[in-house]
């Protein structure tokens, strides 16, 4: 058994300290240590971007990210977007545009799509979208979801 | 309570959206259970062969492993498989297809149980095998089971083909190669197996809850009702959860019920794609003949699926290959054969489309090249041809109800397409080329398939008048949980929020049969409605003695029971207080079956389905004529939907059915070397990203209701059919050469192009 490495990091805004083994994704921390079950595993190798969650605010692939390796950074899941019951913007409006289907690539998409809000790269949206396989809606809702966000955001000001 | 717009149509968030957003909702790998396992599978990783030996005593040893299972170790029948159960569980001697398992491992984590399986020892036999479909039919061919390796055949007799070859005035000949397709679902195949003393939960990743019961009932020698199958939220299938999960839960539920302890199994993807079922491989040869007036006089097919190394669901793919391999055309002689070919290749399975799209790429294709020796446009020849009010017969000589949905698709979607030209999202320099595929799809379970076709619902209205409503089809993605809410909203006059649709549990409905043929909407929509027919043989009385009316004048609407002159009214809140208070039974149960058809095997007239949906996809696509790289620009799609139920929904199903389709013609290649795959990673396995979605121009037509609740009709697999030969006979219009071999991947397209290829010259020297 080799020896754990202590990490602490922050999840969605929470300071949080775990002894782990060295080789532990980011992913399996999140959801067998932390119990944060919302950011899933479609592929284990970067491929699909269904694990896609933000490390200091940049969507990383959390199957491929050693959780040690995050010591002192800042980490938000899917389940860190919203506020107590209300959904955040890109929620709501993937919710409404029918961007949802089976879900499963879902957390991974808001994820990716959070980030190229805050970093106002919307019109990059299709290119920057492109790591997270969506087999389900063809695609076409999710961006409508994108394009709904600026008068959301507005709305909320 | 205020008034509401009717729910039919609309496009009220999904009523799984927001778990899913939140990353509330869990799937089966997010279901934990103090002192679960987790499971492994080892699997032959060549076929066919022979099983010499196997020795798991060192996976056994192995930290933290607590179970091996090997064939001997089984506590009753070593069988899986739904139509013909052909397939063991676990190998005793024979081995025909590389993922046929040999042993199962349960440990304390999913790391060292896999580890475990790469350490199962074992030595096989090589032999000789055979994984080319034409060539399996072949006498002296080795075979996979007994002793010839055609499955079944089907036929289509319509007509006298060989006098109308006389009329013919042009004929096409044609041998097209269609590929295969792995599903590539995001949540890859998982299951939760959870031993009760004497009886079992599963819970499970799945399209069919009912077959994953008689397969756990089979492995475990335990009565049906002793096995409770729960669907988890389920993450994709397309047709890879419909029989295939049977697999993984008798794997789990027999290692389950030898530790006594819950047991979960979750697919990593590259075991995933490599041992599941897929979209079957076909060849298909043509001989179709038109005169000189542009009309189709005879149609010939021989088609051959490659069924991989066990029935698995191929008979009822074929079958609606079959008598779909015309299209929606008027022929007046029509000869059909469909053989399946045993392989050792990856079996195939259900995939969207049912074995419709192959067929479809191939005989759009072969109408265009009769257009084009003809002379004539695409799109007029298909207008002559198509099937329409007059002449209404099918190939099978089923007479289709008016109207005929074809033309009113086909101008609908080329109208579209000309009202603007596509964005353009390829280079300039690119050629550009438009398509047409046009296709019929029967609704629900074809005729041999029709024992399967009845679905179960229960209602429980609640004091508060909101309603409980559980149905034996399941969601994975697709909606139904959605549309049925709708369904039973707008039935009951209830606003869609005080609905609640939960996904099946054995244990809560009777067998509905699989979630698949687009009958989702349809099925649990009938049984949902003969349910609120009796819940309001109840309700209908107290209402109208709290209005003063009869109880056959009573409608329900937007939250109130009115009578027959709308005025007088009472919330239904209130008719339900009162129900409540005399307690009168709130529950009812609601059965659908399909109507009774006939139809001849042996020539392939009858009623294969009780009603149909057409649809039309135009494409337009740009293609790198140098590298022979395609890029889809956009889809005009109509659909004959009979009645949209969730428009957001349906607009969902068009446009992803279409994106999968996209997929499976131009990059999903499944690399098999001596039945094994070699590309099983979305590296390699390219499915379309975010970056390769056309534009979509979508209409949703309703001239024609279905018979599904409110008219509706079925849309899951309608949406993909066509495309696939959209895209293709794009491709060819933009080269100007014929292609038919699918995946268009560019080297198949600069093969294709020969001595029209830009650089043939230099490729010609190349080559020597």
């Amino acid at each position: 058994m080799p020896d754990l490495i202590k990490t602490c990091l922050s999840i969605n805004g929470i300071e949080r300290t775990f002894h782990i083994p060295p080789g532990m994704r980011l992913l399996d921390l999140l959801r067998e240590k932390a119990g944060l079950t919302g950011t899933k595993e479609g592929c284990g190798a970067g491929e699909c971007g269904a694990c896609t969650v933000l490390v200091d605010h940049k969507p990383i692939p959390s199957c491929l990210c050693l959780a040690a390796s995050c010591e002192g950074q800042e980490i938000t899941t899917i389940e860190g977007l919203q506020t107590g019951s209300e959904l955040a913007p890109i929620q709501e409006a993937m919710a409404s545009s029918g961007g949802v289907q089976c879900g499963f690539c879902t957390p991974g998409i808001v994820m990716t799509a959070e980030a190229i809000a805050r970093e106002g790269l919307q019109a990059e949206a299709h290119q920057r979208l492109a790591g997270n396989l969506c087999r389900c809606t063809g695609y076409t809702k999710i961006f409508e979801a994108m394009d709904m966000l600026p008068a959301l955001e507005a709305q909320d000001d | 309570m205020t008034e509401q717009k009717a729910p039919i149509g609309g496009r009220h968030v999904r009523i799984d959206a927001l778990s899913k957003l939140s990353g509330e909702c869990r799937y089966v790998a997010d279901i934990s259970l103090p002192g679960m396992l987790h499971a492994a599978v080892a699997i032959a990783p060549q076929a066919p062969g022979r099983l010499l030996s196997l020795d798991s005593s060192r996976a056994g040893k192995m930290p933290g492993v607590r179970a091996v299972i090997t064939a001997s170790d089984l506590p009753a029948a070593n069988l899986v498989g739904v139509i013909f159960p052909d397939q063991p569980l676990l190998v005793e001697e024979r081995i025909r297809m590389v993922g046929d398992r040999l042993a199962l491992i349960a440990a304390e984590d999913a790391e060292m149980a896999w580890e475990a399986a790469r350490v199962v020892d074992f030595e096989i036999e090589e032999e000789e095998g055979v994984y080319d479909c034409v060539r399996a039919l072949e006498a002296g061919s080795p075979t996979l089971h007994g002793d010839s390796n055609l499955l079944k055949t089907f036929h289509v007799l319509r007509g006298e083909v060989e006098a109308e070859k006389d009329s013919a005035a042009v004929t096409i000949e044609a041998e097209y190669h269609i590929g295969g397709q792995d599903h590539a679902y995001l949540e890859t195949q998982g299951c939760l197996a959870v031993p009760e003393g004497d009886r079992i939960t599963i819970i499970a990743s799945c399209q069919c809850p009912f077959y994953i019961q008689q397969a756990v009932s089979r492995v475990l020698g335990i009565p049906l009702a002793s096995v409770r199958v729960e669907q988890a939220a389920t993450g994709g299938a397309f047709g890879g959860k419909e029989d295939y999960p049977s697999e993984p839960a008798a794997c789990a539920a027999v290692l389950a019920w030898k530790t006594r302890r819950p047991v979960r199994l979750i697919y990593p993807r590259e075991f995933d794609l490599q041992v599941s079922t897929k979209r079957h491989a076909m060849v298909i040869r043509h001989h179709w003949g038109a005169d000189a007036g542009g009309r189709l006089r005879f149609a010939e097919v021989d088609c051959i699926l490659d069924g991989g190394a066990y029935a698995g669901l191929s008979t009822v793919v074929a079958e609606r290959a079959n008598v779909s391999a015309i299209g929606p055309y008027d022929v007046p002689a029509v000869k059909v054969e469909t053989r399946i070919a045993l392989t050792n290749n990856l079996f195939g399975g259900a995939y969207r489309g049912f074995g419709q799209p192959q067929v479809s790429v191939a005989a759009e294709a072969t109408m265009d090249r009769l257009a084009r020796k003809l002379g004539m446009d695409p799109l007029e020849f298909r207008r002559i041809n198509a099937l329409d009010d007059e002449r209404n017969t099918t190939c099978t000589g089923q007479a289709l109800p008016q109207p005929v949905m074809a033309l009113p698709c086909l101008d609908q979607a080329t109208e579209m397409a000309e009202a603007s030209p596509a964005p353009r999202k390829a280079p300039e320099s690119w050629l550009r080329g438009r398509g047409i595929g046009l296709s019929i799809y029967g609704i629900n379970l074809h005729r041999g398939g029709q024992f399967l076709d009845r679905s179960s619902a229960v209602l429980i209205l609640q004091p508060d008048a909101s309603l409980i409503v559980r149905i034996g089809l399941t969601e994975m993605g697709q909606g139904v949980l959605t549309s049925i809410q709708t369904v039973a909203a707008q039935a009951m006059g209830l606003p869609v929020e005080r609905v609640q649709v939960w996904q099946p549990d054995t244990t809560t409905v009777a067998d509905s049969g699989p979630t698949v043929a687009s009958r989702g909407t349809h099925s649990a929509g009938r049984a949902v409605l003969d349910a609120v027919r009796r819940l309001r043989e109840r309700l209908d009385p107290i209402a109208a003695e709290l209005l003063g009316c009869d109880a056959g004048e009573i409608r329900l609407e937007a939250g109130f029971a009115l009578d027959s002159t709308g005025a007088k009214r009472i919330e239904i809140a209130e008719v339900v207080r009162e129900m409540s208070g005399r307690r009168i039974e709130s529950i009812a149960t609601g059965w659908y079956r399909s109507e009774d058809r006939v139809f001849d095997e042996a020539t392939g007239q009858g009623e294969p389905y009780s009603s149909y949906a057409v649809a039309c996809h135009v494409a337009d696509v740009a293609v790198d004529p140098e590298l022979g790289l395609v890029r889809v620009e956009r889809v005009c799609a109509a659909h004959d939907i009979g009645k949209v139920i969730h428009r957001t929904g349906a607009e969902g199903q068009v446009q992803g059915g279409i994106v999968q389709a996209m997929g499976w013609v131009l990059t999903e290649d499944l690399k098999l070397e001596k039945g094994r795959l070699i590309n099983p990673s979305f590296t390699d396995y390219l499915i379309p990203t975010a970056d390769d979605a056309p534009a979509f121009e979508i209409a949703l037509l309703e001239d024609a209701p279905g018979r599904g609740p409110f008219g509706a009709k079925g849309l899951g697999e309608p949406s993909f059919i066509p495309a696939g030969a959209a895209i293709r006979n794009a491709v060819s219009q933009a080269l100007g050469v014929e292609i038919d071999r699918t995946p268009l991947l560019p080297p198949t397209i600069v093969e294709a192009m020969g001595e029209e290829h830009p650089l043939a010259e230099l490729i010609r020297s190349i080559r020597g």
